[in-house]
């Protein structure tokens, strides 16, 4: 028993003088699990996704229908945008004129067109349109549930109005007073009430049809909904992404091409402290070399090997799904040399900032796990809160995803994915500065 | 043709180099003899331009060696005291890329890559990875790579640690011909065997301070003995050994006394005294000073302290 205690305190010990092992099994799960739950807002009391930008263009003058748009921007899933702003900072309403190109521009992924004709002229029922860009697929379905109980949570008071305005028609004004009047008579006889507001509520389309919203039951809630749905006709546009030939596998292959790309160049950023254990730097740095050729030679090394990567993890993605990498080649090899250039800085200032070839491996496992997490590599960034989506932007995976998207889902063209090629080159240069000042004060060349 | 100035080199509150000047002539095999951090691998490193001094000036054929500038560094080579060879690569591999880094290219590189591999006795095995080879085919394999562009000056640190001896015994052969050849080189070392063996001129260092320089008869000299006694530690010897350490230095190492007189202390009066203690004159050998005898009277302490 002795010497069973004595080589377990021999592995503490051990283990303790560990400080990489120590921190990969206290700090960084601490630190990961603190970082998931603000991305998934565990925090909040409230959950979903927030400010998923949804333009809205009313062109009704119904009342109902205003009542939509305000229910739309009560919702905080939504940021509503009403307005479009010119270049001289004036504003006025946007048009569905406006939305397809704004769409196609990444200005917002969905929009809602109350039509002039919200309420069918002929028969009963309405009509609204959805424009979007689905992009990501979670995300879609998510906006368009959230959408559907928007609009049938406010789906009595306009079907009621819908009502009203085909009963005018089929019995002429004098007659259909004198309906709303009986009714209102028999509604208050046997219920209560005012007769006078209760006339004015039928007139103005209120039948008491928003209780069958409001069913408990869970059979009823879906036989509402069923009604509904067959009332409501929602006419649906795809405004970017029509012609993606795998829309499913297209959607999410960026995603994991990047964390497998950050592990891998995480991986020969740690091989420096191979080379330097041993002694390869002495001896080529003895040589004609220079410190910056050892640091420059291993940049283009992980650009290469990246884009290599990518590429054949897109092809890959070709065999196997039938991603069309060949429609935007060109334009896919920018992004894939950008997003490369950007995780191999990655790689470098993670060599460059730690110690030992084990602190850079649970570094860059702590980091690829939250840029992936944040950066929209696992899921739709719209489902973090605010604050998480404006860190995101601030991680190379999120830009990389937007390439993707761009390129692979949009189709864009060269000039379009130009702004996103110079915010990963721009975080190149910002890592790769930052990593050759630590090299060049650090201890690994010595 | 090498010329250290005044250098000094300080890691924090560490004095590694302490206001060094050498110089080092063409075609001279040069000794540096010290113990483990005595200075050997940072004096290395200066002249390597790995490192800049604190102060002083490092000077080849006249031009200064500087971390910044990687000219001069063309005409030197450096074996490191590691295998600082890429592992997962052949030799062949490691040989190509070592010399192109030199500017080397095509039927020259090419044809260099087979002397040095038929030097070092590696040319059946040039197609093998290196983390194959035995340690002391790798030691060859590190030095062979360091002469591939055929520097001047060779700087070896220590480049027999952890070898056998037929291996240390074939790299002693290899760098005795090339320095017959007229290639100047620097070997740094703790054993004084090598350096007795292969060094035309020594200097001995400790603690960042050159104590002594010249030849093996120059520092031998230095000595204020003749001769040197060994005999064996044992129970019967340790009375004399004790009183013994009055009249001079006294080292133990493998069961074996060793003992330098100090200058008023006759070999006669030695025996004297292991006489009046029944001790047969047979227990004693009377030696050859060597370079630890050197170093003991320069430091105060042996080279394996």
């Amino acid at each position: 028993m002795n010497i069973i205690l004595t080589l377990v305190r021999k592995d503490f010990a051990n283990f303790f003088r560990d400080k990489a092992a120590v921190s990969l099994t206290f700090l960084v799960p601490v630190a990961l699990i603190y970082i998931f739950g603000q991305v998934f807002g565990l925090a909040r009391k409230d959950s979903g996704p927030t400010g998923i930008r949804l333009a809205v263009v009313n062109q009704s003058d119904n009342p109902a229908a205003q009542k939509l748009v305000d229910a739309l921007k009560a919702e905080k899933s939504f940021r509503v945008l009403t307005h479009h702003v010119n270049p001289d900072k004036s504003e006025r309403l946007l048009t569905e004129e406006d939305l397809r190109p704004m769409i196609r521009d990444r200005a917002f992924r969905f929009a809602l067109i109350i039509p002039k004709d919200v309420i069918a002229a002929k028969g009963f029922g309405l009509h609204l349109k959805i424009l979007s860009d689905p992009r990501n697929e979670i995300e879609t379905q998510t906006v368009n549930g959230l959408l559907q109980k928007a609009i049938f949570s406010n789906v009595p008071q306009l079907l009621g109005q819908s009502l009203q305005t085909g009963a005018q028609k089929y019995l002429g004004q004098p007659r259909f007073e004198q309906f709303n009047g009986d009714l209102a008579i028999a509604v208050t006889k046997t219920f209560g009430g005012d007769v006078e507001e209760t006339k004015q509520a039928l007139a103005g389309g209120d039948f008491g049809l928003s209780t069958i919203g409001g069913a408990s039951e869970p059979g009823q809630k879906a036989s509402s909904a069923d009604f509904f749905s067959k009332v409501v006709k929602i006419e649906s546009e795809q405004v970017v992404g029509k012609d993606v030939k795998s829309p499913e596998a297209t959607r999410v292959v960026g995603g994991w091409a990047m964390m497998f790309l950050m592990f891998a160049l995480s991986h020969s950023a740690a091989a420096f402290f191979d080379e330097k254990k041993a002694g390869l730097f002495q001896r080529l740095l003895s040589a004609p070399v220079t410190r910056a050729h050892l640091l420059w030679s291993r940049f283009i090394y992980g650009v290469i090997l990246g884009l290599v990567q990518l590429t054949a993890l897109f092809f890959a993605g070709r065999l196997m799904y039938g991603i069309d990498v060949l429609g935007n080649f060109g334009n896919l090899v920018v992004i894939c040399t950008a997003a490369a250039a950007a995780c191999t800085a990655f790689g470098m200032l993670l060599a460059a900032i730690s110690p030992t070839a084990a602190a850079a491996n649970g570094l860059a496992t702590f980091l690829v796990l939250t840029m992936s997490a944040t950066g929209g590599a696992w899921f739709p960034v719209s489902f973090m809160p605010e604050f998480m989506q404006t860190i995101a932007r601030f991680t190379l995976v999120y830009w990389s995803m937007e390439g993707f998207s761009q390129v692979l889902w949009a189709g864009q063209s060269f000039l379009q994915i130009l702004p996103t090629v110079g915010v990963l080159l721009g975080i190149t240069a910002g890592v790769m500065a930052l990593a050759v000042w630590r090299f060049n004060r650090g201890a690994i060349f010595d | 043709m090498l010329k250290l100035d005044h250098i000094t080199k300080r890691y924090g509150p560490l004095t590694a180099l302490d206001d060094v000047s050498l110089e080092i002539a063409p075609g001279e095999f040069f000794g540096l003899l010290g113990p483990n951090g005595a200075g050997k691998s940072t004096l290395m490193s200066l002249v390597a331009g790995l490192r800049a001094p604190e102060a002083g000036r490092i000077t080849l054929d006249g031009k200064p060696v500087t971390a910044a500038d990687p000219s001069t560094r063309a005409s030197l080579g450096l074996v490191p005291q590691s295998i600082a060879l890429y592992e997962d690569l052949s030799a062949e591999q490691n040989l190509r890329i070592f010399g192109e880094l030199y500017g080397l290219r095509g039927a020259d590189l090419r044809a260099r890559i087979d002397e040095a591999l038929e030097a070092v006795q590696l040319a059946d095995r040039r197609r093998d990875q290196v983390k194959t080879f035995s340690g002391g085919m790798q030691r060859r394999l590190n030095l062979v790579a360091a002469l591939l562009h055929r520097p001047k000056l060779l700087l070896c640190d220590e480049p027999t640690v952890g070898v056998d001896p037929q291996s240390r015994n074939a790299i002693f052969d290899f760098l005795e011909a090339r320095a017959r050849d007229g290639l100047t080189v620097i070997y740094s070392t703790h054993y004084m065997e090598e350096a007795t063996r292969l060094c035309s001129r020594i200097g001995i260092i400790d603690h960042g301070k050159i104590h002594a320089l010249g030849t093996l008869d120059e520092l031998l000299a230095r000595l204020p003995f003749n001769d040197q006694i060994g005999f064996p530690a044992t129970p019967a010897t340790a009375q004399l050994a004790a009183s013994l350490r009055a009249h001079g230095e006294l080292t133990t190492d493998a069961a074996t006394h060793r003992f330098y007189p100090s200058p008023v202390f006759k070999t006669s009066a030695f025996y004297a005294l292991a006489e009046e203690q029944h001790l047969s004159a047979r227990l004693f050998v009377t030696e050859r000073p060597t370079l630890e005898a050197v170093f003991l009277h320069l430091t105060g302490r042996t080279l394996r302290e």
